[in-house]
């Protein structure tokens, strides 16, 4: 077992290079969060000086949109697993008469700018009363992540073999069951992928936060970030502090949900 | 595969001629099935047939800001497509468009499918390092766009200073205020945005291939690349068009990124379709120019998309 | 909508007024019969937006009536407004920034200020014609704001030199103040409003005008700004650069002098170490007047068809613009109250700001020949400056293209 590390080492240094490339430009906002000096373009390559101002003051004014943002893309995140999985096996796996038009009426949906929609949607929350409500936001984020996660599972679950999913509904499960006990699990993976993009999504919306809310007390960690910037003074400091903090829980949301992809969960199931 | 049902679309499959109570049977069958699609059809109906109808009906009319008060808008008919053609702009955004297109997907996703195979491999700290690639994803587009501001700013910035310290480059290079080089430099920072989305999917993708496929090939003496080519390829293909498709379509209608490193200049250099629709409905508040543009982009979008999938389909078929 | 230069153009120019606002005869009305809640919508954010608040509670307060107001990103604004015109729910009194006034009151949702007997008295001319559609004044900014050619004085005096004053002095002190260290000159030439904004002042002095960009004037102030650029005493960059990012290289040390307005003050007294200073933007000839833009934030009357809220929204207004909030306003934001008296009593109390209201008595609004047509020319006026500070046509050819509708 140890000999494997050691000759594994090598692709963990390799790892780390590159994303150190490939962070860097996170590593840039995160040292220019640490020097609230006025000039963000004196910045130097290291915070020699480091100050924490920039966060206590992301902290005391952008707490409560970060749980905003959290709620938000967690409900994304349920709303569309819960209509996509199955969406996604019908199309997979059932011969449905229309089911070439349903996609290309989700890749259609895929290609409406943001801004388009969000437009079209402004009227009809208002009448409805969903403006500056969380499910107003979480339905309509939804709209990036359902067409995405369908199109998505169902490419995975074509790979489903039908022998599994026929052998539970010869010992007389329906639809649902075989649904639940068989492709559910088996599809964890993708679930999971589907799931993390769903959450990133509505993490970054920034379209549909500025558009949907007017009030400060819904308001994503986006727009809030983006009040700094059209308040009369441009700080850098506190806008790339509040980006760098209120990615720690989506992180930790992060590394959380890939330990769960795990390798060759469909092999493991046909054997 | 995802492309077969797509290529059927329209032409849609002739009953089967069966006895009638097997036909009944069917249908409660058809019911049964229908109602694990009938959520997501019935929410892509109201969130997106709405706006896709405006959308066209707008490219028609002469809306202006007056239009949103009154609710008046004229008839125009083609006008505004026409101008938008007509346009000295509309070939230079084509242009940039394509190139912006090309480049991003290309360079996406080469690095991308090189990082799943890459952590395919289960080494020490893989799963942690993976989870971190996403994390360009986790920043607002409004400080990761700054931030690649200064970056790539001409006297300041750390790329130039990186490269004239390493003797890279005998000058400067204008990254972000040259019309020449500004594409490039917009391009460059979308493959890294890129880069996650397709590593992540293309590595979920790498997960579902049964490791016993690999067995037996390398039994027949396959490895390395022709495990790849005869494995590892052909079980993926599902998943790598949905990821071109998407990111095809995705990448086509970036918006954020470009308005907010360049905003279409310097000189248009990076006005694409999309940035452009965006300035004519909001800059310039012609929002029926703007509907046309967009229109004309969601058109090329729906082009690309069925004829990638009809190829793919014959590829598949051969 | 990520559009952070877009964004950012419309939050700068927004940030650029002054202000004292006539102060109608009628506000000592009788108070309303019954209490109302009106509704306000602005861009204001922290720490402006404290004043603001302030000062629409204490205006209510006086007529009995109590305000809900609404802050909305910057950028945001005029899409919100639209969605709301669509929609019947625009607020009951509206802020925005003065050239967007006429297009707004082109789409018939504003309400004229003099059905509030709101005349805009003792108001300076350019501001009244930015707030003015088709004769009528629809909008009043309480306070405004311009630009000027702001200097660091260590970097001049060490060189032995005085702020410019004509356009050959600009050119030949940039390039004197150019060392490998920092460049002689800054200014925003971005492909936005702002770089429009910022071009405005060089045409206008020059005697170009927005209606036909393709005069001699016009190509003599693009040909300043092109060769400054050409010569290596402005950074190339500039074509891609915000106000904030030349703010950002002037206090970096990084440029001798910069054109910006007041609203960047308080960034640059942050500092302790930079000692600076500001003079109206130079002429071509020492005997032009140099005429800069006007910028700032009107307040506006919306058509909402509620005869009692729209009136008690008339007298909000109204008192937004008096001469005390005004004052207040212009302090909060750094901008010069719009009553030329208040102002040139204003410029006495703040003397880093004195040299503003002299600038703002000569300040000419964006949309006050074209009117909802503005935005238009603009683009066209930062579509033709790109084109010819990268050198991808000259600047006579430029305007020329730009002109004819590209």
């Amino acid at each position: 077992m140890k000999q494997t590390k050691t000759r594994q080492l090598p692709y963990t240094v390799l790892g780390i290079v590159f994303l150190a490339i490939m962070l860097f430009p996170v590593y840039w906002m995160v040292n220019t969060s640490l020097q609230s000096g006025p000039a963000a373009v004196n910045a130097t390559l290291i915070p020699l000086h480091p100050t924490f101002v920039a966060y206590q003051q992301a902290i005391s004014e952008q707490l409560g949109n970060m749980g905003t943002s959290l709620a938000v893309a967690v409900g994304t995140v349920i709303f569309t697993l819960l209509v996509a999985t199955p969406a996604a096996y019908a199309l997979a796996k059932f011969r449905l008469r229309w089911v070439g038009l349903v996609m290309l009426a989700l890749l259609i949906s895929q290609m409406i700018p943001g801004i388009v929609i969000a437009n079209a949607l402004y009227t009809a929350y208002n009448d409805l009363g969903l403006l500056n409500s969380i499910p107003g936001l979480i339905l309509a984020d939804a709209t990036t992540s359902i067409p995405f996660a369908i199109l998505i599972l169902r490419a995975f679950m074509e790979s489903i073999p039908p022998s599994l999913v026929e052998a539970a509904r010869v010992d007389g499960a329906g639809h649902w069951r075989a649904f639940w006990s068989i492709v559910v699990p088996v599809s964890r993976n993708s679930i999971i992928t589907a799931g993390l993009f769903s959450f990133l999504f509505a993490w970054s919306d920034f379209v549909f936060a500025v558009t949907l809310t007017t009030s400060a007390t819904v308001r994503p960690v986006t727009l809030g970030i983006y009040t700094y910037l059209t308040a009369n003074i441009q700080s850098w400091a506190p806008v790339m502090a509040t980006a760098a903090l209120a990615s720690i829980p989506a992180i930790i949301f992060l590394v959380f949900a890939q330990r769960y992809i795990a390798a060759g969960a469909l092999g493991g199931a046909v054997k | 595969m995802t492309a077969i049902d797509l290529a059927a679309a329209g032409t849609g499959q002739a009953a089967p001629k069966e006895p009638l109570r097997r036909q009944r049977r069917l249908s409660v069958e058809r019911i049964a099935q229908w109602a694990f699609l009938a959520p997501a059809v019935i929410y892509i109906g109201l969130f997106f047939g709405y706006p896709i109808v405006k959308n066209v009906v707008m490219s028609f009319q002469d809306y202006t800001t007056k239009t949103f008060f009154t609710g008046e808008a004229p008839w125009v008919g083609f006008a505004n497509y026409v101008s938008v053609i007509k346009n000295s702009l509309f070939s230079t955004t084509l242009i940039n468009t394509g190139l912006f297109t090309v480049g991003s997907i290309v360079g996406q996703f080469v690095i991308g499918m090189a990082l799943a195979l890459f952590f395919k491999r289960r080494f020490p700290l893989s799963g942690v390092l993976r989870s971190l690639l996403l994390l360009p994803w986790l920043l607002p587009l409004i400080a990761s766009s700054a931030v690649w501001k200064w970056i790539l700013d001409q006297d300041s910035g750390i790329l130039n200073q990186a490269l004239l310290f390493l003797h890279v480059t005998p000058a400067a290079i204008p990254w972000l205020s040259s019309p020449n080089v500004a594409l490039i430099s917009v391009i460059l920072v979308n493959i890294w945005l890129g880069i996650p989305f397709n590593a992540t999917i293309l590595y979920g993708g790498l997960q579902g291939i049964p490791e016993e496929q690999y067995e037996a090939a390398a039994l027949d003496g396959a490895t390395g690349w022709k495990a790849f080519r005869y494995v590892t390829w052909p079980n993926l293909r599902p998943v790598v068009s949905v990821v071109l498709v998407l990111g095809v379509v995705y990448t086509l209608k970036v918006l954020d990124i470009i308005l907010g490193l360049t905003g279409g200049g310097p000189a248009n250099a990076t006005q694409t379709l999309a940035t452009n629709s965006y300035q004519q409905s909001f800059v310039v508040f012609s929002f029926g120019t703007g509907a046309a543009i967009s229109n004309i982009l969601i058109v090329i979008s729906l082009v690309f998309t069925v004829v990638y999938l009809r190829l793919n389909r014959r590829a598949i078929d051969e | 909508m990520k559009t952070i230069r877009i964004v950012a153009a419309l939050a700068v120019a927004a940030l650029v007024p002054i202000g004292l606002a006539a102060c109608s005869p009628t506000t000592k009305a009788a108070p309303s019969a019954s209490h109302l809640d009106l509704t306000v919508e602005d861009y204001f954010q922290a720490p402006q937006v404290d004043v603001y608040n302030k000062i629409y509670a204490t205006c209510a307060a006086a007529e009995g009536d109590t305000v809900t107001a609404t802050h909305v990103p910057g950028a945001s604004l005029i899409s919100k407004v639209l969605q709301q015109s669509s929609s019947k729910t625009l607020p009951d009194v509206l802020m925005l920034d003065n050239p967007d006034v006429q297009q707004i009151a082109s789409s018939g949702a504003l309400s004229p200020l003099k059905n509030y007997g709101i005349t805009g008295k003792g108001v300076s001319p350019g501001v009244l014609s930015a707030g003015t559609y088709k004769g009528d004044l629809y909008g009043l900014a309480p306070a405004v704001n311009s630009l000027a050619l702001f200097y660091n004085k260590d970097i001049l005096s060490a060189a032995g030199i005085t702020p410019p004053k004509t356009w050959a002095e600009l050119t030949t002190d940039a390039k004197a103040l150019t060392t490998p260290d920092h460049y002689g000159f800054a200014f925003s030439g971005i492909n936005t409003y702002e770089g429009t904004w910022q071009f405005m002042p060089w045409m206008w002095s020059n005697g170009g005008s927005e209606k036909n960009i393709n005069t001699s004037q016009t190509a003599g102030a693009l040909a300043l700004l092109t060769d400054l650029v050409k010569a290596g005493s402005a950074s190339a960059s500039v074509d891609s650069w915000a106000q904030s990012d030349v703010d950002n290289q002037f206090i970096a040390g990084k440029a001798a002098m910069m054109e910006n307005g007041p609203w960047q003050i308080p960034s640059l007294t942050a500092v302790s170490s930079l000692h600076w200073g500001y003079v109206p933007l130079p002429t071509r000839t020492a005997d032009q007047t140099s005429q800069a833009p006007l910028g700032g934030e009107t307040f506006n009357v919306t058509n909402t068809g509620d005869k009692a809220k729209q009136a008690a929204a008339g007298k909000l207004v109204a008192c937004i613009n008096n001469a005390k909030n005004a004052g207040a306003i212009a302090t909060a934001n750094l901008y010069i109250p719009s009553n030329e008296a208040a102002a040139a009593a204003f410029g006495k109390a703040n003397p880093d700001l004195a040299g503003f209201a002299k600038i703002i008595a000569d300040a000419r609004a964006r949309t006050a020949l074209l009117g909802a047509d503005w935005p238009t020319a603009a683009t066209k006026i930062y579509t033709a400056e790109q084109l010819s500070l990268t050198g991808k046509a000259a600047p006579d050819a430029a305007l020329a293209q730009a002109q004819s509708g590209n």
